[in-house]
């Protein structure tokens, strides 16, 4: 770059010298050599004020950054809930982070202004501000999942490093910066580095066009910025301003212009736009990973930032701390079987010297640690499998660490309860590192309401846990596992959630209970209202008087049979188990009731059921004898009272007209006479109706199986069907036989097997245990014997 | 001098170059290196030097991963050997040979393996006239490329080591680790120490039927450097139209490579080497290599035919035709696959380009 740079076509338009009234200090956020540059500026400089770019709404957090207790990796989490559609029209909520490391210029800036008992204050719009003069996907309201205030997109992906990357052979800007401003930074003058970042940024400026810095909110955001250093201009003697890079020149321009007007702002309640300080994580200020703005590599560069700053001499420091990393990389290498040597090591350290000596570098840096790995660690083409050593280095380049709060006092309170109860389960909540956590649910201690702890995260949508195993009884599936297990990890958007619900309530349990009202709220379904009874049940939430009065209303005002019966089943659940997960609540057998109600009334035009919703029809059938066996016994005779009027229908779908008679004859065993007449009728009828006897079978023995058991009739019925039928009939009606002889167990068919056998005066055995005769012989017999007996009776021998 | 040969060696082709380096360059140097690691990576990846003419401008070799050539260099110059591996057609041997050339001055100290190579082709075998007449003596060795880079302080360049049976491979394990060769014939005398500056350069291919797999023991002695097809169309165009711009000089053939052809044929080595077109089509890749050498191959081919045929006009459904060879050779399917490709992609390019894209479609016809 030195080439690029000294061509002489560059204005010095900032000056450098450490003896005007206002020093611009550029920075990258997150760079090493910025921090310890400017603090070797502070100590020149001798400043009164720190003036730092950041929303100046979080002023008051300041302290609580730079607090002895407190951790990097931190940020400050921004809201803004445009309610009054400000911003957009859409009225959208809208959310970022500031993250701090050790290595933030931002954060050593305020570190300093404390030791030296100055004040430090942010000088950008608010966050709300910012969000109303950017338009539309440009700067912080891109469609991004993650946003991130200290954004240097514009020094990162700007035209002017493409032609630096291609002039000096670099593949990257990343490496470009590492080389010559990381690298080679450390060893100049303060001067000389404000001078080198001055260029650098005012060239990278001059290829931004001014309307992208107008739609982004750049030149408003200045605007505000160039106020607040003339504001300050008139209290203190010597301000230094340190903002992102790309600024300087623009507040130059302002200052040298004269008045800058400060901006009018609004004022917002607190549950409209404010800002917490909260814990973050190596992992998301990664550049690799999404965080676009970010530096790569964060814990690395964190780690010899601190190093630095400590006093560690800046020859040589690249130096040590990738040969740290290289060994480190080999160290968890060798635990994951991957074999690497003492020589391999040696080899990788002298590759990184080498090639730094061959890229004109004055020190190896990441790049030439990760091509070192590359060339001396991967034996073999490389491949997934065989990149481990890369994957690692990647890993531990980036860290897992995740940060804390000290000041406590300013913790938004559903993260302290989260940390408390996180404290009290022992959950290793300060790892980015997945955990796993097995909990014992109906065992004497702690286990269910560790296990109530985590879905009210999930319940929250924190992400911070996700169950592996255990009961789900949401699918009604693995209701008998006693154990559950659960992997968590606690990230900046766990915090980030958790933030969002402050308003909800103070602890985990209030904002689900509140977050449970508001989705009740918006139901007007019966099967999703008693989901998120099973998510209360689950969490070991009660709902307030009004929420289970809604709840109510909604189960009577739904009319669909299916999302009642859906809901029913639901409710029956959660009765059934209340003892087992000790959770009382009345309100489940007051909408097993309701549901039970509605059920019965509708349950009369069920009998034409189209066919693919027969068999749901059928469970909820099943469900309702449940109940009226379990806890609404005194309404059996409701329930048979409606099945006898869908059985009267002169439609009825088969299935469903065989549930409905089996569940008859279990109520009432003289029933069985009208189930067999049933059946009859559709063997007797057309081919047709002959074959919906199977489905009628299929519905019958759902319900009551046991009616095939008690004597033959059924069965004879069923041989009827079946060898009254051509076999390509038969084929088709196959699979719901099947169906119908599911539902039997294993002792059950064998009784049937044996009995049909007897049929044809056979045993068990023969069936089981003799030789199956050939499909085709069999039929040459019975065409033989068929013209032998046609024989006869021409002959008048019949 | 270039003109006798059909493949002159790179030192020889570019000897200019190589001797502009050497007179320019300030750089340290390994022992026994014509060129510093700075050269040579400038011979390798371009750049301009100063000489008494002027600027005099040194053209890039080997296109796609600078950084590759950068450890390269630096594995050399330590005391490991570099193996290049990778699918064929990506440019090993030219790599290797033009490391040896920039650094040895010669890359023709090369053994070529096969299922047959032993290890005397590697190391050294006897005048047998010689041997019988005056018994074990250096007279009678007749050194092999091992023992010459040993003696020469050169690089030994083993191509294809991995079609070589394992324990012909692992041979070299004791000349790597010790940089001794021992002739137990020649008794006390039989001990050749390296010179500083011999080292081995191997290339393998990964993709190819009939590899014997290294031993652990011996990819312990090498850096590993994978080397990839080219990712982007536009430098494999550029590539295209380089070496069949050579191919043509070097057979005499006085015709104008057609640019419009290049990118043509570049995009559909790209596209079905990847599996997916620049629409996001998704197409399946054929089992064939789909090396830019291939794509040469096929260009130089179709240009050959068009010199000597067609009065020197490129028709494209030679050029299919040519395609159809190049990519249908061990696999039925194959063919499949290219129709496929002419079926989807060409014709969503001929719909939206028209222009050659839908003169390459037609032809798509000779697709059997």
């Amino acid at each position: 770059m030195d080439g690029i740079l000294q061509n002489g076509t560059i204005p010095e338009m900032i000056p450098c010298t450490m003896e005007q009234p206002v020093l611009l200090f550029p920075v990258r956020h997150h760079s090493p050599v910025c921090s310890y540059q400017l603090v070797r500026t502070i100590e020149v400089y001798q400043p009164d004020i720190i003036l730092i770019e950041g929303p100046e709404n979080a002023n008051a957090l300041i302290p609580i950054l730079t607090d002895e207790d407190t951790a990097l990796p931190a940020a400050i989490y921004y809201f803004y809930k445009d309610t009054a559609k400000l911003v957009s029209d859409e009225g959208e909520d809208y959310h970022c982070y500031y993250p701090f490391l050790y290595a933030s210029p931002e954060y050593n800036a305020m570190v300093q202004a404390k030791k030296r008992g100055i004040p430090a204050k942010f000088i950008d719009l608010p966050y709300s501000a910012i969000l109303m003069h950017t338009k539309g996907d440009r700067g912080l309201r891109t469609e991004q999942e993650k946003h991130s205030y200290a954004d240097d997109s514009h020094l990162v992906q700007s035209r002017f490093y493409a032609k630096l990357c291609e002039k000096t052979g670099l593949r990257s800007f990343e490496e470009f910066w590492e080389k010559y401003f990381e690298i080679a930074g450390i060893r100049k003058t303060p001067e000389e580095f404000l001078r080198q970042m001055h260029t650098y940024c005012i060239l990278t400026r001059r290829e931004t066009p001014q309307a992208e810095l107008e739609a982004d909110g750049t030149l408003a955001r200045e605007q505000c910025m160039a106020s607040r250093i003339q504001e300050a201009m008139r209290s203190y003697g010597k301000i230094l301003v340190v903002t992102g890079g790309f600024h300087s020149a623009g507040l130059y321009a302002l200052l040298q212009d004269g008045d800058v007007k400060p901006p009018k702002l609004r004022d917002f309640p607190d549950n409209v736009q404010n800002c917490y300080p909260m814990a973050y994580s190596y992992t998301a200020a990664d550049a690799l990973r999404g965080y676009a703005s970010g530096m790569q590599h964060p814990e690395f560069y964190d780690t010899l930032c601190r190093a630095l700053l400590s006093g560690a001499q800046p020859e040589g420091i690249y130096r040590a701390q990738t040969l740290d990393l290289l060994a480190r990389t080999a160290k968890e290498a060798a635990k994951k079987d991957v074999p690497i040597s003492t020589a391999d090591v040696t080899a990788a350290y002298s590759m990184m010297e080498g090639l730094a000596a061959l890229r004109g570098a004055q020190e190896c840096g990441m790049y030439e640690l990760y091509d070192a790995v590359t060339a001396c660690m991967i034996k073999g083409e490389r491949t997934t499998a065989t990149a481990l050593p890369l994957d690692i280095l990647g890993t531990l380049a980036t860290g897992e660490g995740v940060g804390r709060i000290g000041d406590r006092s300013h913790v938004p309170p559903l993260i302290a309860d989260f940390e408390a109860q996180c404290e009290a389960f022992r959950l290793k909540s300060r790892s980015a590192v997945p955990q796993e956590a097995e909990l014992a649910l109906f065992q004497k201690g702690r286990g269910m309401e560790e296990s109530r702890f985590f879905h009210r995260m999930q319940f929250l949508g924190t992400e911070f846990a996700e169950r592996l195993k255990g009961p789900d009884l949401h699918a009604g599936k693995d209701r008998s596992r006693v154990r559950e297990v659960w992997r968590y990890r606690r990230t900046p958007h766990v915090d980030a959630v958790l933030i969002d619900h402050t308003t909800d309530g103070v602890t985990l349990a209030e904002a689900c209970r509140t977050l449970a009202g508001k989705a009740l709220r918006r139901e007007r379904r019966c099967e999703t209202a008693a989901k998120i009874a099973v998510d209360c049940f689950l969490m070991g939430i009660t709902l307030p008087p009004e929420d289970a009065a809604l709840m109510e209303q909604i189960l009577v005002g739904d009319g669909d049979f299916f999302s009642i019966g859906k809901g029913l089943y639901y409710f029956d659940m959660l009765h059934s188990l209340r003892r087992l997960y000790d959770f009382s609540d009345d309100a489940a057998v007051r909408c097993i009731a309701l549901c039970f109600g509605k059920l019965i009334t509708l349950l009369p035009t069920m009998g034409d059921v189209p066919p693919e919703r027969a068999q749901e029809c059928i469970t909820i059938f099943r469900v309702l004898y449940g109940v009226t066996g379990r806890v609404l016994p005194e309404r059996q005779e409701e329930f048979r009272l409606a099945l006898l009027t869908l059985t009267e229908r002169a439609e009825k779908e088969p299935s469903v007209f065989g549930a409905a008679s089996g569940l008859l004859y279990a109520m009432d065993g003289a029933f069985r006479t009208q189930a067999e007449s049933a059946m009859c009728g559709y063997l007797r009828g057309s081919l047709p109706m002959q074959k919906q006897g199977a489905l009628f079978l299929k519905g019958l023995f759902e319900t009551a199986r046991d009616i095939a058991l008690t004597d033959e009739s059924f069965l004879r019925m069923t041989d009827a069907l079946i060898t009254g039928m051509e076999i390509s009939d038969f084929l088709e009606i196959l699979p719901s036989l099947r169906l119908a002889f599911s539902y039997f167990t294993p002792a059950e068919i064998q009784q049937t097997a044996a009995s049909a056998a007897a049929l044809y005066a056979a045993s068990a055995e023969d069936i089981t245990k003799k030789r199956a005769v050939d499909e085709e012989l069999y039929l040459f017999g019975a065409q033989l014997d068929r013209e032998v007996c046609g024989i006869c009776k021409e002959g008048g021998r019949a | 001098m270039e003109q006798n040969f059909i493949k002159p060696p790179v030192e020889i082709r570019y000897a200019h170059e190589l001797a502009a380096l050497a007179a320019s360059d300030t750089g340290k140097k390994p022992e026994n290196w014509k060129l510093s690691p700075k050269a040579v990576r400038m011979f390798i990846l371009g750049g301009s030097i100063p000489t008494p003419q002027g600027t005099m401008n040194i053209p890039r070799k080997f296109y796609g991963n600078d950084a590759l050539v950068e450890r390269c260099i630096i594995t050399l110059a330590g005391s490991r050997g570099l193996m290049l591996v990778g699918e064929p057609g990506t440019a090993k041997t030219m790599l290797s040979e033009l490391l040896s050339a920039a650094i040895c001055g010669t890359s023709t100290n090369t053994v070529q393996g096969t299922a047959g190579t032993t290890e005397d082709m590697i190391k050294y075998s006897w005048n047998y006239a010689l041997l019988l007449s005056n018994g074990p003596s250096r007279e009678a060795l007749v050194p092999a490329p091992l023992l010459v880079g040993m003696e020469k302080g050169i690089f030994a360049r083993f191509e294809e080591i991995t079609r070589t049976p394992a324990e012909i491979q692992d041979s070299l394990i004791s000349v790597m680790s010790d940089k001794i060769l021992n002739i137990p014939e020649l008794g006390d005398d039989g001990f050749v120490f390296a010179k500083p500056g011999f080292n081995i350069i191997g290339t393998a291919n990964t993709r190819d039927k009939g590899v014997n797999e290294m031993s652990g023991a011996l990819k312990r002695r090498f850096n590993f450097e994978t080397v990839a097809p080219i990712r982007d169309v536009r430098l494999e165009k550029e590539i295209i139209v380089r070496e069949a711009q050579d191919l043509a000089k070097t057979g005499h053939i006085d015709c104008p490579v057609d640019e419009d052809v290049a990118e043509l044929l570049a995009v559909t080595y790209h596209e079905l080497r990847e599996g997916v077109t620049a629409e996001g089509t998704r197409v399946d890749s054929p089992a064939a290599v789909m090396s830019t050498a291939e794509a040469v191959s096929v260009y130089f081919q179709t240009l050959s035919h068009a010199w000597y045929y067609e009065d020197g006009r490129i028709d494209l459904h030679l050029l299919t035709e040519n395609l159809l060879g190049a990519v249908c050779k061990e696999n039925r399917d194959d063919l499949e696959k290219l129709k496929s490709y002419f079926h989807t992609a060409v014709k969503e390019k001929s719909k939206r380009e028209g222009g050659i894209w839908t003169e390459y479609y037609k032809t798509g016809q000779y697709l059997k």
